[in-house]
């Protein structure tokens, strides 16, 4: 391989692919993806053990398993953990690793802004955590209303470091977001037009839009909530002619479509799936990416159905409520596509495809929920209570994870070479689903003989003791089947079986690269003929079938490694910790030896900025830099020659 | 490895055979099945409940008929075209695209399935959030106020105040305006009507009415703090002549009055107990703590204690050993209570308290015994 780089005298740009330096400055989008996974893993099973103790407290009425401030933090972190640092990150793993292989890409558009994305979101799910190392974690609910989250109520810092780490993670999405939209719409190979794109390389682009338009909000509520806290604005404070109701409009226009955000991804995945395992293509496909494309705007137009017992007035309540119930129809759509896809197949019931045939059931349950919670006065009883968790949880978990799982079963051989052991994952997603079921089905019961959420205990009298009980052994099952999961992807990596290229006979672009793909993925160009086009190379006919055009003389232009992404994200975290800590002791950051005096935001907060600021500017000075490679010959058999192909490269 | 995935499936299988009817038929008073539970919805005593349970069952109809048909196909479809053994593993099934008509039938059908649940949908949003004016014109108000981590009650009309027990004239229109004190709280009366915020600053309203007298357990249902768990209330309902009687008790004082907190009617022989009592609530506990029905002050209002049903918003039963171990460990009973670490200055929350709590009135099972024969004594 032959490289150029740009170089400044000591600061070139790094060189070495494999051990620490290769990760801590790889831009190279199948790593940061794997990061990603590794990372979303690891907090998936942090907010698993804080629900095994939400579940070990309300297993008995009157318990007092851990008291009620750590209870009220418990639940206040496994929400933020799991729908931040979970089930975002694990989408994003996904995005990052599969979206440019669909579309016959290289790497993303912005390679450094994609690794930045990655260490945000570690910076932020560090920081959000580290509350628990300082007795401190927010306790707040993951939506924290105002005012209970002003100063006067919330005195603690527990809330700051919500604040200031949901901020880094926002950065992160946005970061991937731009990042995702720029290379869906520019790097596609060419004859790869929208409507031949696979579905989940659509689920991303919609997904990215509705990050962009939905973050924003949440960071404006985030800094107005920052400033009531520290800075004697009034934003939410009455005495000071605030509202508190402002938050809740705020944080629900990006919570709703937030929950859209954690949920087409998923359906990307299903769509993705359900075809290979029913050897037939999607049924509908220019529906299910239309249903995906109003779900994503629609979402926008339905918050304050999470507002409906605030008194919002008959117009509103009953626009909201008919908004709603229109967003039933496109997801019903997708159903029922699902459905048509399987209908005349021939269906094989492997791992993934288990995970998808149970994602259709309970994310139909969840729907089901989801349609009593649209009609005001259902929810009138239900808002608030235990049958709204048993909603969104079947949404959730039935829903998002279970096509997370499905997705890690789908492209494990694409991403390692290996092969991941059907019976033994069997076994898993049986312990997964009962568990699940059981741990959730009676929460609908438990709403609807009127437990409220959030409570640390209740009663004896009140009859929920059963349902309770049982939810918690099924939580137990649960957590062990998502443990034994890890544990066998784990295992897999190292003592899986080969697997091939293309193991399962699926029918999209990334499945004809290697498995693991080549650092440069296509050593060719693809000329795409035909939606599915690893299909119709394989079963289709020679005209739809795709050409490959060689890459001419000076090889594969690949983006080179830099420091300066990482750099950025530690400048943002030290930032970030200076503001939680502004106004505390040194003695309160630092134990023992830290002393009394007051930390202010010239002590850590502007030695952060600074370092951040640096950290673009040298990210600017370095330039886009790259290299070239070719790639392995053998990859370039069949390959037309890019003079003679009357195609550009 | 088969025989490993079976038993296991079939041990899943067994608990949740297991567990189904003991979901169905949870025990004591509060069964599910029975539809008795404290706070049942599927138990509405007034026609705003009973209105919300209805609109429902219509949804709870609409959603297992989609799920037997969209679910049947499912199933159909997974059965009927699933791969069987000695087939072909190369065969490729026909590669259909798509059935717009068919696509067309079922989002039509969707949609009139949601005109179903929208129409009484919208009849209940009115019926919710109109207040009803009766012939009679008379509607009984009662100002509910929400604080950390107890309800105040307020009857404008005959200038009462009390906590934590609502009371008020079965078969009647009772409209409550809802206010918070502090943080966002809701009041949640499941038998008689689905929940409404308490939001400060914000002026909500809704309305209750049981159809016949009855007793009823409340929740607040919106996170609220550290006691938000515990802050229950209870909702009695009574025939239009005992409500007059409650009326006028209520207004009647309990204690001496002028600055003098002396019960006015207790036992003869209880009477050094009940004066200790006296003393010890003015030192201790009067300074939050009103057993005037015409004043409100920071914590709930005690007059007529003694004849109310439960102690701590709805948490504790009225009983000597529950208000015993209540005055001396609130904080045992509701965490984080501002009657045991005091009501703090809203400038300076982590400071030093603007109202003292009992943290550090080191009151001994004495002085609490005293304390609950003063409090009885207030009926």
């Amino acid at each position: 391989m032959s490289t150029t780089q740009a170089t400044y005298g000591t600061w070139s740009r790094p060189l070495k692919k494999t051990g620490l330096v290769g990760f801590l400055t790889t831009v190279d989008h199948k790593k940061i993806g794997i990061g990603y996974a590794i990372g979303a893993l690891f907090f998936l099973l942090v907010g698993g053990v804080e629900a095994l103790i939400i579940r070990l407290q309300l297993m008995s009425p009157e318990n007092n398993l851990v008291d009620a401030e750590t209870y009220n933090q418990l639940f206040t972190m496994h929400g933020t953990t799991m729908v931040f640092l979970a089930v975002m990150p694990l989408s994003a793993a996904f995005f990052n690793y599969i979206m440019p292989l669909q579309i016959g890409a290289r790497d993303v558009a912005f390679p450094r802004l994609n690794a930045l994305g990655l260490w945000c979101f570690i910076a932020g799910g560090v920081i959000v955590n580290l509350s628990w190392f300082f007795q401190a974690a927010p306790a707040i609910g993951w939506f924290g209303y105002a005012p209970l989250t002003s100063k006067q109520f919330d005195p603690d810092i527990g809330t700051d470091f919500w604040i200031i780490g949901l901020q880094i993670l926002g950065i992160a999405s946005l970061a991937g977001s731009f990042n995702f939209i720029t290379t869906i719409l520019n790097m596609r190979a060419p004859g790869l037009t929208m409507m031949r794109l696979p579905v989940f390389t659509w689920m991303t682009l919609i997904t990215s839009f509705l990050i962009i338009l939905a973050f924003p909000p949440i960071t404006i509520a985030l800094v107005e909530l920052m400033f009531d806290r520290h800075f004697g604005t009034h934003f939410f404070n009455v005495a000071g002619g605030g509202k508190p109701i402002l938050w809740q409009h705020v944080f629900w226009i990006f919570g709703h479509p937030e929950v859209y955000i954690l949920i087409l991804p998923a359906m990307g995945i299903i769509s993705e799936v359900l075809p290979v395992f029913s050897r037939k293509p999607l049924f509908g496909y220019p529906l299910v990416v239309f249903s995906g494309a109003v779900i994503g705007f629609l979402g926008f137009a339905v918050w304050s159905h999470h507002m409906f017992t605030t008194g919002l007035g008959i117009v509103a309540t009953s626009a909201f409520a008919f908004l709603t119930m229109l967003i039933s129809i496109p997801t019903g759509v997708k159903i029922f596509n699902w459905i048509g896809t399987l209908w005349g197949g021939r269906i094989s019931f492997s791992v993934p495809m288990l995970y998808a045939l149970g994602f259709i059931w309970m994310f139909m349950m969840g729907g089901f929920t989801g349609i009593m919670h649209s009609s005001p006065p259902v929810d009138a009883q239900q808002q608030d209570s235990y049958f709204v968790i048993a909603h969104f949880h079947y949404v959730l978990i039935g829903g998002s994870i279970f096509a997370l799982l499905c997705g890690i079963y789908f492209w494990f051989p694409k991403v390692t070479g290996k092969l991941m052991d059907e019976a033994v994952g069997k076994i898993f997603f049986y312990t997964i689903f009962f568990g699940f079921n059981l741990a959730f089905f009676p929460m609908h019961i438990l709403g609807m003989t009127g437990m409220p959420r959030r409570t640390h205990t209740y009663k004896a009298e009140m009859g929920w003791a059963e349902p309770n009980f049982w939810s918690t052994i099924g939580a137990l099952i649960l957590g062990v089947g998502i443990a034994a999961v890890v544990l066998q992807v784990i295992y897999s990596c190292f003592k899986g079986k080969p697997s091939g290229n293309n193991p399962w006979d699926a029918r999209t672009l990334e499945w004809d690269t290697s498995s693991p793909p080549k650092e440069y993925n296509f050593g060719y160009t693809p000329i795409i003929k035909a939606r599915d086009q690893v299909w119709e190379n394989n079963h289709g006919t020679d005209l739809k079938k795709m050409d490959k055009i060689a890459p001419d003389s000076h090889g594969i232009h690949m983006p080179d490694q830099s420091w300066w992404p990482l750099v950025v994200s530690i400048g943002l975290f030290i930032a970030g910790l200076g503001v939680v800590f502004h106004h505390q002791t040194w003695g309160m950051l630092i134990p023992f030896i830290g002393g009394d005096s007051v930390i202010s935001l010239l002590h850590i907060t502007m030695p952060g900025l600074l370092l951040t600021f640096f950290g673009i500017y040298m990210w600017a000075l370095e330039g886009p830099g790259g290299y070239h490679l070719h790639p392995d010959p053998e990859e370039l058999k069949s390959a037309i020659d890019p003079k003679e192909s009357g195609h550009w490269e | 490895m088969k025989w490993l995935t079976y038993i296991w499936i079939g041990i899943l299988l067994l608990i949740t055979g297991i567990s189904i009817p003991q979901c169905l038929n949870t025990a004591g008073e509060g069964s599910f099945i029975n539809k008795t539970g404290q706070q049942s919805t599927l138990d509405p005593q007034g026609p705003i409940a009973q209105n919300q349970l209805d609109v429902f069952y219509v949804t709870l109809w609409v959603t297992l008929f989609l799920f037997i048909t969209v679910g049947g196909a499912l199933a159909f479809a997974t059965w009927k075209f699933r791969v069987r053994k000695g087939d072909d593993p190369d065969f490729i099934p026909a590669q259909s695209h798509g059935h717009p008509l068919v696509e067309l039938g079922l989002v039509v059908g969707s949609a009139a399935l949601l005109v179903v649940i929208a129409i009484p949908t919208f009849s209940g949003i009115l019926l919710k959030d109109q207040i009803p004016v009766p012939e009679d014109g008379e509607v009984i108000e009662i100002n509910v106020t929400g604080y950390q981590w107890w309800w105040g009650f307020e009857y404008p009309e005959h200038g009462i105040h009390t906590a934590n027990e609502i009371v008020f004239p079965a078969g009647k229109v009772v409209k409550l305006n809802l206010k918070a004190n502090d943080v966002i709280h809701s009041f949640w009366l499941p038998k008689l009507a689905g929940k409404l915020d308490l939001i400060p600053g914000r002026d909500n309203k809704m309305w209750i009415q049981a159809d016949e007298p009855g007793y009823f357990w409340g929740q607040c249902a919106e996170y609220c703090g550290d006691s938000h768990a515990y802050m229950l209330f209870r909702a009695v309902a009574l025939s239009e002549e005992d409500y007059a009687a409650w009326v006028v008790d209520q207004q009647t004082q309990s204690v001496v009055g002028e600055a003098d907190y002396s019960p006015v009617n207790f036992e003869e022989a209880d009477k050094d107990l009940v004066l200790k009592g006296t003393d010890l609530f003015v030192q201790n506990c009067a300074r939050c703590h009103s057993v005037d029905p015409n004043v409100q002050t920071m914590g709930p209002n005690l007059a007529h204690f003694g004849s109310r049903t439960s102690i701590a918003a709805g948490w504790l039963e009225n009983e000597p050993e529950n208000l015993e171990h209540w005055i001396l460990h609130p904080d045992k009973v509701k965490p984080g209570n501002f009657m045991w670490k005091g009501f703090p200055d809203p400038y300076n929350p982590k400071g030093p308290p603007q109202m003292e709590g009992l943290k550090d009135a080191n009151l001994t099972r004495e002085d609490a015994q005293a304390l609950v024969a003063y409090l009885y004594s207030l009926k």
